[in-house]
């Protein structure tokens, strides 16, 4: 067995830390980004979709038990776009979209389907208006984790011409 | 047919797992009130809530001279208020007695600091640093210096993990402080609201709302905020009240856990779902 598929988990707990400690500092109306999904799309451009899908459950699972979330929420949320993430992981174009502003258009594309699902899944109220959810929930957020993944990426960038 | 279901993992294994994966998510769903899913919670946030106390209060330390001082500006109208408020404790005292009434204020409270939050639009929680070992149990309200905060949902050896107000599973039963009218309060993922109040209830902006003495999670009384709005359902027979928390929910760092004693008498004759077997 590859010890590749371990570092994924290893990651994890580290992001997770700074997931629930640091980053809530930079909360913007409730709304923060989402770091373990932006870790979950680079794996899963790396390692395949299959992987990522995976991956995206095993977070979910975590995160759910850990943050005492609805348990199975973020599993699904988490599951589907690492599976979606996975058809941006072509070997070819594996570079492209790990080094440039593709990544942070990945993470933007996951981020909104991860806030949507996790967020439908966890306040499902009649009562609520679904699209002002869905903004709110979905695309606010997502903008938000996916700025966030492009300042990491430059941070990243320019790291290694330096 | 193993020829077929070869075919099928071969040309599709990508789809067969993402339904594998997705059916255990939506099973897993269904579980969440096991008890044996709570006890691995419960272990799993104690264990990680370990490592973050130490990051959380190094983050907390930088902030600490920001909050003293405010603290020190507080400290100056309590004391004021305080002064008044005795005023009022004797009177109220002379006047029970004079009417036989028992006195029920007295509360033990537990201060903890929070080591990590969950900041969702519809699943808040916040883990603080007070557990079984200091008589910490599910259901016990959580508050700071302006109003509540949440309930202890399930606890640790050290920690203990609590629903904030902006959590769509917690719904409390609250009233108006003016009015007393009682009501169900929730977090409908944008809004915290009062549901379903009858039109002809006295309900007005800038009213403030307290837990209610009929609530069999916090029964009593502790501030939540105040009404902003009210929104005038055309169709039907009830409103909808906007409320204001007090506390900034996201932001606190320091809070109290209510040690609320516990009534057995009263919650054999309550439905205490925390309490449910």
């Amino acid at each position: 067995m590859k010890f590749n598929y371990f570092i994924p988990v290893l990651v994890f707990f580290p992001v997770l830390i700074l997931q629930t400690t640091i980053i809530p500092l930079i909360a913007i109306q409730g709304i923060i980004p989402d770091l373990i999904l932006i870790l979950l799309v680079y794996f899963t451009i790396n390692n395949g979709q299959i992987f990522g899908t995976v991956q995206g459950f095993v977070y979910g699972l975590l995160f759910d038990l850990i943050t005492g979330s609805l348990l199975g929420s973020a599993m699904l949320a988490k599951t589907l776009s690492g599976f979606v993430a996975g058809y941006f992981s072509n070997e070819n174009k594996r570079d492209f979209y790990l080094r440039s502003y593709m990544f942070s258009v990945i993470v933007l594309i996951c981020a909104v389907i991860d806030s949507m699902i996790f967020s439908f899944l966890s306040s499902a109220d009649l009562t609520t208006n679904i699209f002002s959810l869905f903004f709110e929930n979905g695309i606010v957020s997502g903008i938000y984790t996916s700025v966030i993944s492009l300042l990491i990426l430059v941070f990243f960038i320019l790291r290694r011409r330096f | 047919m193993v020829r077929f279901f070869r075919y099928l993992w071969e040309n599709f294994k990508e789809y067969i797992i993402l339904i594998i994966l997705i059916l255990l998510s939506l099973g897993a769903l269904s579980l969440n009130q096991q008890r044996e899913i709570k006890k691995v919670r419960a272990v799993a946030f104690g264990s990680f809530a370990f490592v973050t106390s130490f990051i959380s209060d190094l983050v907390n330390i930088s902030s600490l001279k920001n909050e003293n001082e405010r603290l020190r500006e507080i400290n100056a109208e309590l004391m004021l208020q305080v002064n008044k408020l005795r005023q009022y404790g004797i009177e109220n005292q002379e006047l029970r007695s004079l009417l036989n009434l028992k006195d029920t204020t007295k509360y033990p409270i537990h201060p903890a600091s929070v080591v990590s939050r969950s900041l969702s639009r519809s699943q808040g929680t916040i883990t603080i640093n007070v557990g079984r070992n200091d008589s910490i149990k599910p259901g016990m309200p959580v508050f700071d210096g302006q109003g509540l905060i949440g309930i202890i949902y399930s606890t640790s050896e050290d920690f203990s993990l609590a629903r904030t107000l902006f959590n769509t599973d917690l719904k409390l039963t609250v009233k108006n402080e003016r009015s007393r009218v009682n009501g169900i309060m929730k977090w409908n993922g944008e809004n915290l609201v009062i549901v379903d109040v009858p039109k002809t209830y006295d309900i007005q902006e800038g009213d403030r709302v307290v837990t209610s003495e009929l609530s069999s999670i916090v029964n009593v009384p502790i501030p939540i905020g105040v009404v902003i709005g009210i929104s005038k359902v055309e169709v039907g027979i009830f409103n909808e009240v906007q409320i204001k928390p007090f506390s900034d929910i996201n932001g606190t760092e320091n809070v109290f856990v209510l040690k609320v004693v516990e009534s057995k008498q009263k919650n054999d004759l309550e439905l205490n779902f925390f309490n449910r077997k």
